[in-house]
C-alpha cells in the first residue's frame, strides 16, 4: 500500500506541479538555511577524535598563590609553567604524555628556486603523533634520545612537503627554519581537525600546524612562543632562561590515561608532585588542586561553540517554522480541494486512518524533495562561507550526518506541518461530496 | 438482508433541527431490486448515505446481515462497506486522474486484494460492461453513458451483494439510460441486491419493488412487476 500511496503522491504532485513546486521550495529554502548553520554548529561540536577522546586529558594545576583568581569559573589556569611540563613529563607513570607549544618561523630550502615563507611549528615531544593519531606517509617520528638531545629534525606536513619537494618523499633531505637547517625525518598525511582541540589559544578552528620537532629545541635555540603567554605575579623575565623557570603559563600539556587504574594512579601522582613542590616554596595554597578533562570536557570548558552559534541554529529553526506555516496553509488548501474525490475513496472502502496515512506519505514526498533541494541550497550557503571566512573552511561543509539529516529533519517537519491538513481531509463526510460532484 | 428499525437521521444547527428521515422502517431480502422514489428532500438519499454506512443516523437500529452497524467503529463500518457494498453515483465520480483500470481497481485495494486477482476481476468487469478496450482510457474521453458504465464496473469488481444506486441515470440520456438499466437488472439477475434511488418513474416501474418516501418517512410500497414477488403477496 505504501508504493500505491508514493504513486498517489507523485500523480497530486503531477496534477498542482505550482503549488507543489511552491511547497517544495518553501522546504528547500527552509532546509538549506537551516541545515547551512546546523552543519558549522555539527562540525564545531563534533568529537574530533571519537575513538579516543574520553582518554585523552589535558592536564591543569593551580599554581597561583592562595586568594589570587583567574577568569575562568574554577579559577583555574589554561596552560602550564616550563618547569611543571617538563617535571610532568618525567612522572613514573608509563603512558602517553606530551607537553608543546607553537611557534614559527622563516622555511627556505638557502637556494634562490623558493621564495622563502612563513610556517607554523609545533615543539612537541614524541608521543604526540601517537596519542593524536598523526598519520605519516613518510619516515616517522624522532626517538626520545634525539628528543632529549635537542635534534636538529623535523617532521613536515604534507602540503609544505608538496610545496617544498613537490611531494617526493624527502626523508634525510634538508630544510632551513630561519638560519638553521633541520633534517627532515617523517611527512604526515593531510590531518586536519575540525577542532583544533589539542591548543585552542590562536582560535579552536585554526589549520594543524606545517612543521613538528622535539620539545627541547625550545630551551636549546630559545624559540618564540607563537601562542599565548600568561602571568599572574610580577616576574622580571630578562632572558629566556628567566621565563624557562618562571610561573607564567604557556606550555599546553596533555596525558592519555587509558583507564580508570591508570587515571588513579596519575591522579594520586599530581597530588605528590605538588606536595613535593610546595617544599620549593610553589603551590602556596592549602588546598591543592588540579584537573584533568578529556577532549570533549576540554571543549566545553573552553566554549569552542559559543552561545552566539547556538542562538544562530535557534534563530534558523525558527525561520523553517515560519516556512513551515506557509506549507501549512498550501497543505490545507491543497488537501481539502480534494475532499470529493476523498468522499469517493471512503465510499468505496477507504477507512479514515488509510485517507490520513496516503496525505502524510504525499507530505512526506514534498519534505524529500525539499529536504534534496535543501542540501543543494545549505551547500551554495556553506560555500558562500568558506568564501567569505578562511576560518570556517574546515567547518562549513557537510558531513554524511547532515546529509542524512536534511532530508530527515524535512521529512519529519513536513509530518508534523502535515498532520493537521491530513487530519482534516480524513474526517471528510463523504455523503457531502457524493452527491454534489 | 438489510433490515431498519425506526432510523431517524436529524441534522442539528444552532437554530434549527431538521428531521431528515423519521422512525424509518425497512426489510430488504437477499436478490430483491429496489426503487426508491419520492420528492426532492424527502430523505431518499439520507436513506442510501445510511444503508451504505456514509453517515451515521441519530437514533434507531440498522443490521446488515445481523451485523448491527450501530455498534461498530468506523474502521469496521469502511471495512464492512468495502466487503459487502458497491456504489453508484448520479455524478459518475470516477476519479480523473486515475483511468479506467485505475478507477476500478480502487476498492480492490482498500480490500487488500493481490495484483493478479485484482487484474482478473478488474478485466472482467470491464468486459461485462463492454468497455474492455478502454482499460488505458481516462474518464473525460469517454461519454457520460461509458463513464455510469464503467462506474458500475467499479461497484461490481468487489463483487459485492449490495449495490446502492442514486441516480444513475439521472445525467444520461434516454437511450443510455436504458443501457445502464439492463445492466443493473442483469447485476440483479447474477444475484445482486440493489436498491435504487430514481425520480424516473418509468424506471422506477421496471424495478419489482417501490417504495416512496416522504418527509422522512416510508409512505408507500407497491409491487409493480416481477412473478416471484407478485406471487409471495398473493401467499402462492
Amino acid at each position: 500500500m505504501l508504493l500505491h500511496y508514493l504513486d498517489l503522491s507523485w500523480r497530486s504532485f503531477k496534477r498542482t506541479p505550482l503549488v507543489s513546486f511552491l511547497m517544495v521550495l518553501a522546504i528547500a529554502i527552509g532546509i538549506g538555511i537551516t541545515m547551512t548553520s546546523l552543519s558549522v554548529y555539527h562540525m564545531m561540536s563534533a568529537d574530533p577524535i571519537p575513538e579516543k577522546s574520553s582518554q585523552l586529558y589535558n592536564v591543569q594545576l593551580q599554581t597561583m598563590d592562595e586568594g589570587r583568581t583567574w577568569w575562568k569559573y574554577d579559577n583555574m589556569p589554561l596552560q602550564l609553567t616550563y618547569q611543571d611540563a617538563v617535571n610532568l613529563l618525567n612522572a613514573p607513570v608509563e603512558t602517553n604524555k606530551v607537553a608543546m607549544v607553537r611557534s614559527g618561523f622563516s622555511v627556505h630550502l638557502n637556494s634562490d628556486t623558493l621564495k622563502p615563507f612563513i610556517g607554523g611549528a609545533r615543539l612537541t615531544t614524541p608521543d604526540f603523533f601517537n596519542m593524536f593519531n598523526v598519520p605519516f606517509i613518510y619516515g616517522g617520528v624522532w626517538t626520545q634520545q634525539q628528543e632529549q638531545t635537542a635534534a636538529p629534525v623535523v617532521v613536515l606536513s604534507e602540503k609544505i612537503n608538496d610545496k617544498l619537494f613537490a611531494g617526493e618523499n624527502s626523508v634525510g633531505k634538508m630544510i632551513y627554519l630561519d638560519d638553521l637547517s633541520y633534517e627532515v625525518i617523517g611527512v604526515i598525511a593531510d590531518w586536519q581537525l575540525t577542532t583544533k582541540y589539542y591548543d585552542l589559544n590562536n582560535g579552536a578552528f585554526n589549520d594543524t600546524e606545517e612543521l613538528f620537532m622535539p620539545f627541547s629545541l625550545l630551551e636549546a635555540n630559545e624559540f618564540n612562543n607563537w601562542g599565548n603567554t600568561n602571568g599572574w605575579k610580577h616576574e622580571v623575565t630578562h632572558t629566556f632562561k628567566d621565563k624557562l623557570q618562571s610561573e607564567r603559563f604557556w606550555i599546553q600539556f596533555w596525558v592519555q590515561l587509558p583507564d580508570e587504574k591508570v587515571k588513579n594512579k596519575y591522579q594520586d601522582y599530581l597530588l605528590a608532585y605538588m606536595q613535593d613542590q610546595q617544599k620549593n616554596g610553589r603551590f602556596n595554597r592549602k588546598e591543592l588542586q588540579y584537573t584533568l578533562r578529556d577532549v570533549k570536557q576540554w571543549m566545553a570548558y573552553n566554549d569552542v561553540v559559543s552561545e552566539d552559534n547556538k542562538i544562530l541554529v535557534a534563530l534558523s529553526f525558527m525561520f523553517l517554522a515560519v516556512c513551515l506555516a506557509n506549507i501549512l496553509g498550501l497543505l490545507l488548501a491543497k488537501f481539502l480541494r480534494r475532499a470529493p474525490e476523498v468522499g469517493v475513496r471512503r465510499a468505496l472502502g477507504a477507512s479514515k486512518r488509510q485517507i490520513f496515512l496516503q496525505h502524510l506519505v504525499e507530505v512526506a514526498m514534498l519534505g524529500c524533495f525539499g529536504g534534496l533541494l535543501g542540501i543543494v541550497l545549505a551547500q551554495i550557503g556553506l560555500l558562500g562561507v568558506r568564501q567569505s571566512y578562511d576560518y570556517y573552511s574546515s567547518l562549513a561543509t557537510m558531513d554524511l550526518t547532515m546529509l542524512i539529516s536534511a532530508p530527515l529533519i524535512a521529512i519529519t517537519t513536513c509530518i508534523l506541518a502535515g498532520l493537521y491538513p491530513a487530519w482534516l481531509v480524513c474526517r471528510t463526510n463523504p455523503a457531502i461530496y457524493l452527491k454534489s460532484q | 438482508m438489510l433490515k431498519m428499525n425506526n432510523i431517524s437521521k436529524m441534522y442539528q444547527t444552532e437554530m434549527v433541527q431538521t428531521h431528515a428521515l423519521r422512525d424509518f422502517n425497512l426489510n430488504v431480502n437477499e436478490g430483491e431490486f429496489i426503487a426508491v422514489t419520492g420528492p426532492s428532500g424527502s430523505g431518499k438519499t439520507t436513506f442510501l448515505n445510511i444503508a451504505g454506512m456514509l453517515e451515521p443516523f441519530s437514533d434507531g437500529e440498522y443490521f446488515l446481515d445481523d451485523i448491527n452497524v450501530g455498534k461498530l467503529n468506523d474502521n469496521q463500518r469502511a471495512d464492512l462497506r468495502n466487503q459487502k457494498i458497491g456504489f453508484i453515483f448520479q455524478g459518475f465520480n470516477l476519479i480523473p486522474d486515475l483511468n479506467l483500470y485505475e478507477n476500478i481497481e480502487v476498492p480492490l485495494r482498500y480490500r487488500g486484494i493481490k495484483a493478479n486477482e485484482r487484474k482478473r476481476r478488474i478485466e472482467q468487469c470491464l468486459e461485462q460492461v463492454g468497455l474492455a478496450s478502454r482499460a488505458k482510457h481516462l474518464p473525460q474521453q469517454l461519454s457520460g453513458g461509458q463513464q455510469q458504465r464503467v462506474a458500475i464496473a467499479r461497484a461490481l469488481a468487489g463483487e459485492p451483494r449490495f449495490l446502492l444506486a442514486d441516480e444513475p441515470t439521472g445525467n444520461l440520456d434516454s437511450l443510455m439510460a436504458r443501457q445502464v438499466m439492463e445492466l443493473l437488472e442483469q447485476i440483479n439477475r447474477d444475484g445482486a441486491t440493489i436498491i435504487m434511488v430514481t425520480h424516473d418513474p418509468e424506471l422506477a416501474r421496471r424495478a419489482p419493488r417501490n417504495i416512496q418516501v416522504v418527509d422522512g418517512q416510508l409512505a408507500d410500497f407497491t409491487l409493480y412487476q416481477g412473478a416471484q414477488n407478485l406471487k409471495n403477496v398473493a401467499g402462492v
